[in-house]
């Protein structure tokens, strides 16, 4: 037990709080008689200087084996993933910055600090205990955000529906959690993956394993737990919905990837050939099945930009459960790879509907309608975005699905389930393909509605979350042995 | 009267986790499926302070601090959206919620 | 036992949803057999607490209330953590002091920032 070594490794978080106090600090101080746009640029301003520092806390936290008696874990994982937490939340308060309009600025931008610090923290999180804390942080800062608009009732109203589902998961989550710790008598990962190895399997143990299920489904929005995703999409401030599209999926998976494989990695099962074995392997085929099917089909029937996206989240989560399954023969660069760049081109998507919408009205897709016309540069960041999300190569959505199907199909070739799922994720690719080309046919061929509609000016804030997220997803996808070579 | 053994205190629990599951499904008043979110919780308190007491570590009780704590931050969280939404919309019946459907 | 492993999992999943659909169905007969609805005024009047009620139940609170409450909570909820330090005070490391420091420092920021914004003033 030393406090020494746990500030340490706890730098990103620290820095991450530190900074969320002293925005609000200073905004209660020095922000009292400045005018609303003042205060927000100070404390995006303050939030990004905290991020940065995390960043730099997380890199000289560096990689140990296990911290503060096993509570904590910095490997590979652990550091990639929490870079990446923060680089999107970054993304998240420049855009900030650039686009919204909130009456409480710094509570915004702090609350998004707490969100980060829960995130960095499900990043490193090795025992039931701070996982369940770490979760909750996060997932309650995000319900204040999902509710931050308090002038639209459908604010309100998304923010009722994801506390309710995120409360429901987490109570399963937790009741997973008790029958775990009933069963093996420790929280801690490696003494539960020690135990476990050998009881064996056991009616309670599956119990178990189908509530912890349960919960990472409500938090990666696969079908069949996906109610609660296009309505707060949809009804959410848009710098809240890109946040939870993106930082908190990527979160949400090194979380329940750590809690899976490391942790009931013996409880596993096998889905490589056809008969395969009783797990919870088995459990998240089906998971991810269901939601490349829904999440595709449904997407196909949306006339709202926002509530589009969510069904194509959602069939995103199925690819992203197949990288569960392979982790543990491919390791998690798959995984990890596509996590991080779907959350990169959704970040940049919701961008540019945040831009559109300053301007002017972003609900239905045909309001993006000659968006080349009024801003070349959000056209063409756009198209980048959502062929990305499209699998088109040479973007980073490309080679994320390439490597995850192959991982997949390298499992047991087409014996087995987890070699037809990537050839079913290969088939509904092409209906994805659809829906995002009549997203970009709006925004790139077709007219303005009214020809005399004014240019969309982009803040400069905004500006760089674009370029950058545009630039960067063109660049892992030349080179993505970046990100796969820390693995 | 013999002794209450694990097997009860799981039992108990599993029944208050399904009846907490069945009243957040079935009722129809926010403030009601509230309650039930946290008779969830509760039930899984239980089976963590009685799996504690059987297998005669502390770390099932810490636990329960904690879900205290996280459950006391989930109710104000969740009491100022209801608030929020209460003042928009002067209701509190869920299926009364529907401004956000294709 | 040699059943399916899933097995128990579908008698746990059976139980579970009969249990409540059980005692629904057992409120439903009691309230058909043995309590027949006879609204009167007396009935429906208001309970307080036994002298004569003056006014409607459907009155609406202050939200000025809840805001005391969450406060009041925090601070409850804080003793929850610090009984068992201060039971375990003598054996602990001075890490641990510090630590417990730094979360009522937290806690007394979130004071100061309602105190701030006005939460506490009584409008």
């Amino acid at each position: 037990m030393n406090y020494l070594e746990l500030l340490r490794a706890l730098l990103p978080e620290t820095a991450l709080v530190v900074g969320a106090l002293l925005a609000l600090t200073f905004d209660l101080s020095f922000g009292v008689r400045q005018s609303r746009e003042t205060r927000l640029h100070a404390a995006v301003i303050i939030g990004t200087l905290a991020v940065v520092a995390a960043m730099f806390g997380a890199l000289s936290a560096g990689v140990a084996d296990a911290v503060f008696g096993g509570v904590l874990v910095l490997d590979e994982l652990t550091l990639a993933s929490r870079l990446g937490v923060l680089m999107l939340a970054w993304l998240t308060l420049t855009l900030t910055g650039g686009t919204a309009r909130l009456r409480h600025p710094a509570e915004f931008v702090a609350i998004v600090l707490f969100a980060t610090a829960g995130f960095t923290l499900m990043a490193a999180a090795q025992q039931l205990l701070v996982a369940f804390l770490a979760l909750e942080l996060a997932s309650l800062s995000l319900y204040i955000l999902a509710g931050f608009d308090k002038s639209r009732p459908e604010s309100a109203e998304a923010a009722l529906k994801y506390f309710l589902f995120g409360g429901m998961s987490a109570a399963f989550l937790l009741f997973g959690f008790s029958l775990i710790y009933g069963l093996t008598g420790s929280i801690e990962l490696p003494q539960i993956a020690h135990q476990l190895a050998r009881q064996g399997q056991s009616p309670l143990l599956s119990l178990a394993l189908v509530m912890v299920l349960v919960a990472f489904g409500f938090k990666a929005a696969a079908a069949p737990f996906h109610l609660w995703a296009p309505d707060v999409y949809e009804g959410a401030p848009v710098v809240s919905s890109a946040l939870i599209a993106s930082a908190s999926k990527l979160a949400g998976f090194t979380l329940f990837v750590r809690l899976l494989w490391p942790g009931f990695g013996p409880a596993a099962g096998s889905v490589a050939t056809a008969a395969g074995s009783p797990g919870w392997l088995p459990l998240v085929a089906c998971l991810s099945a269901a939601s490349l099917l829904l999440g595709n089909f449904a997407a196909l029937a949306q006339s709202n930009v926002r509530r589009l996206l969510a069904y194509s989240a959602i069939a995103h989560a199925g690819v992203m459960l197949l990288g569960v399954i392979v982790a543990g023969d491919a390791g998690l660069g798959p995984l990890f790879y596509y996590v991080f760049t779907y959350g990169l081109a959704t970040i940049g998507a919701f961008a540019v509907i945040a831009v559109v919408e300053r301007a002017g009205c972003c609900q239905k897709i045909t309001d993006l309608a000659g968006l080349h016309r009024r801003s070349p540069l959000l056209a063409g960041c756009f198209a980048v975005y959502l062929l990305s999300l499209a699998g088109i190569p040479p973007l980073a959505g490309f080679f994320g699905k390439f490597t995850v199907f192959a991982a997949a199909l390298n499992l047991g070739g087409l014996a087995g389930p987890a070699g037809w799922l990537a050839l079913l994720a290969i088939a509904l690719s092409a209906v994805a393909l659809y829906y995002y080309l009549v997203m970009l046919k709006q925004a790139l061929v077709v007219a303005p509605a009214d020809p005399a509609s004014a240019p969309v000016p982009v803040p400069a804030d905004a500006a760089i979350v674009l370029v950058f997220t545009a630039l960067l997803l063109v660049l892992l996808g030349l080179f993505p042995s970046v990100v796969l070579r820390i693995f | 009267m013999t002794p209450a053994t694990l097997n009860d205190y799981v039992l108990i629990s599993a029944v208050l986790f399904a009846i907490g599951f069945f009243g957040v499904l079935l009722r129809r008043n926010t403030l009601v499926i509230f309650m039930s979110l946290e008779l969830m919780l509760v039930a899984s308190t239980l089976a963590l302070v009685a799996f504690s007491r059987f297998n005669g570590t502390m770390d099932g009780n810490v636990f329960v601090f904690f879900i205290l704590t996280v459950a006391a931050a989930e109710v104000a969280v969740g009491l100022a959206i209801i608030v929020a939404l209460f003042r928009k919309r002067h209701t509190v019946q869920v299926d009364e919620l529907n401004t956000l459907k294709n | 036992m040699n059943a399916h492993p899933y097995a128990f999992l579908a008698l746990f999943g059976a139980v579970a949803v009969a249990f409540p659909l059980i005692l629904l169905a057992v409120a439903r007969l009691w309230f058909r057999f043995f309590q027949p609805p006879k609204p009167s005024l007396d009935k429906g009047a208001v309970y307080e607490c036994g002298i004569a009620p003056s006014g409607d139940s459907w009155i609406q609170f202050k939200a000025h209330y809840y805001l005391y409450a969450i406060l009041f909570l925090i601070f409850d909820v804080e003793v929850l953590f610090l009984l068992p330090f201060a039971v375990a005070f003598t054996t602990l490391p001075g890490g641990a002091l510090v630590a417990m420091l730094v979360f009522l420092l937290l806690l007394a920021e979130g004071l100061v920032w309602a105190w701030h914004r006005g939460h506490l003033e009584w409008k």
